[in-house]
């Protein structure tokens, strides 16, 4: 067992770890952070997605001791002081959320989108969740609040 | 939840921060132990068997690099970086990029390096038949010095490659090419993204002055024990126009040259006429290219 060092969402966390334990394992398991989920635990399904220095990742696939040192942010960093981002307000306008267990992968992918493509497509906004599966929803409604998204940070 | 992982219990991990560092244990722990570098391919095998992990992500082999004899990249660069790299854009080797952008998801292609996707040597692996078209050679380290080989020697079967204990692949080399020549890379999966492919193509071919087919090659993924160059289709086209009712023929061959299996993706029958079709695709893709 090792000890390391995980920054996730601005915040120092130390966690002794096995080297057999995935990033998700010790997220969820061992820090709290039950937002990430384990869905297929093989990196098909994206639900475990978190964000590696900016970066989309399946944390079922990583390593903790990967990510020692690294900057990990899950969905609970996308809001800042209590108000939500954008996106968290666009999927609930829109009707992207019914069961909720895509979604915090999905707003990542979001995140990681408008990051470094303030105005996608909508082939775009469909490449960037390629990654991320959804059981309920059709997709539709995630794009289209992904897009208003995108919109409603012009106008600000 | 945990399928395969209940079976992963690696006891000792290592991040080596050279790559002598790296070879010495390799060549210590030689079946013990396994690498890691994205780690996409082996936390999702069926039965890891692994006593030690080697993290070769510190090694310093995330680069890609141009010079006046052609491109290199270390093993460890990602699928993504090899997506947006400026050195991979141009013709032909944005054949590789291309196919970098077909492989797996967003999350994958973070994750995922060249390296491992060789080196794993899973029939339908990507960025193979872009790297035997392109004529790639291959930097290994080992106990015994630097060798180097050319990639259509490396797949020697069904996740078996031409690595022996203690090596570690570092780079990967792509040579120049004439010009007039054109790429192509046709991948098809079960659904449009994240699948391994059914049947995977790379072509590379260069017309002379007088538009007769140079230099043609003809790779086929997913289809074989190994990724591999359909060599006598190759040799139909050598100095022949380019012609429709050619391509038709030369694919008919290709679909002769494999020995594809029926698993859970898709029947030995359909990758078979699916071979066809794709090979004949790429060929008037890359043709297009020469003259676009």
């Amino acid at each position: 067992m090792v000890d390391v060092t995980l920054n996730v969402n601005g915040k120092e966390c130390e966690v002794t770890v096995a080297p057999y334990e995935t990033l998700c394992d010790v997220l969820r398991n061992k820090l709290g952070f039950t937002e990430v989920k384990n869905s297929c635990n093989s990196g098909e399904c994206g639900a475990c997605t978190v964000l590696v220095e900016g970066k989309l990742v399946c944390s079922c696939l990583m390593l903790a001791m990967q990510a020692n040192g690294r900057e990990i942010t899950t969905v609970r960093g996308l809001s800042t002081d209590g108000k939500l981002h954008p996106l968290q307000i666009k999927f609930i306008e829109h009707g992207a959320i019914q069961c909720g267990y895509c979604t915090p992968g999905m707003l990542l992918a979001a995140k990681a989108l408008l990051d470094s493509n303030p105005r996608p497509s909508e082939e775009e906004v469909r490449m960037a969740i390629s990654g991320n599966i959804c059981r309920c929803t059709g997709y539709q409604q995630i794009v289209e609040a992904i897009i208003a998204a995108a919109a409603a940070d012009m106008n600000k | 939840m945990s399928n395969t992982k209940n079976l992963f219990r690696p006891s000792e991990y290592f991040k080596p921060t050279s790559v002598a560092e790296a070879v010495k244990l390799l060549d210590e722990y030689g079946e013990k132990c396994r690498l890691i570098a994205g780690g996409t391919d082996l936390l999702t095998e069926k039965d890891p068997q692994v006593e030690v992990l080697i993290d070769i992500t510190s090694l310093g082999l995330d680069y890609i690099r141009s010079d006046s004899q052609g491109a290199r990249i270390g093993a460890t660069t990602t699928f993504a970086g090899i997506e947006v790299s400026p050195v991979l854009c141009k013709s032909p080797y944005n054949v590789l990029a291309q196919a970098a952008h077909e492989m797996g998801t967003p999350q994958i292609r973070n994750m995922a390096t060249i390296g491992g996707n060789i080196c794993s040597a899973l029939p339908s692996a990507d960025s193979a038949p872009v790297l035997l078209v392109l004529d790639a050679t291959l930097d290994i380290a080992g106990p015994n010095g630097e060798r180097s080989m050319d990639i259509v020697a490396f797949f020697r079967g069904v996740r078996e490659n031409a690595l022996d204990r203690g090596e570690l692949l570092t780079e990967i080399q792509l040579p120049v090419h004439p010009p007039r020549t054109g790429t192509a890379f046709v991948k098809r999966g079960r659904v449009a993204t994240a699948d391994l492919a059914i049947v995977n193509v790379a072509v590379r071919l260069t017309l002379a002055a007088d538009n007769t087919c140079q230099d043609v090659r003809i790779a086929l993924g997913a289809v074989a024990p190994t990724p591999l160059r359909a060599k006598e289709t190759e040799a139909m086209l050598q100095g022949e126009e380019p012609q429709e009712k050619l391509f038709e023929r030369v694919a008919a061959r290709a679909s002769e040259e494999i020995k594809p299996i029926s698993d859970v993706r898709s029947s030995a029958a359909y990758r078979t006429v699916l071979s066809r079709i794709l090979v004949e695709q790429a060929l008037k893709e890359a043709v297009a290219k020469v003259f676009a």
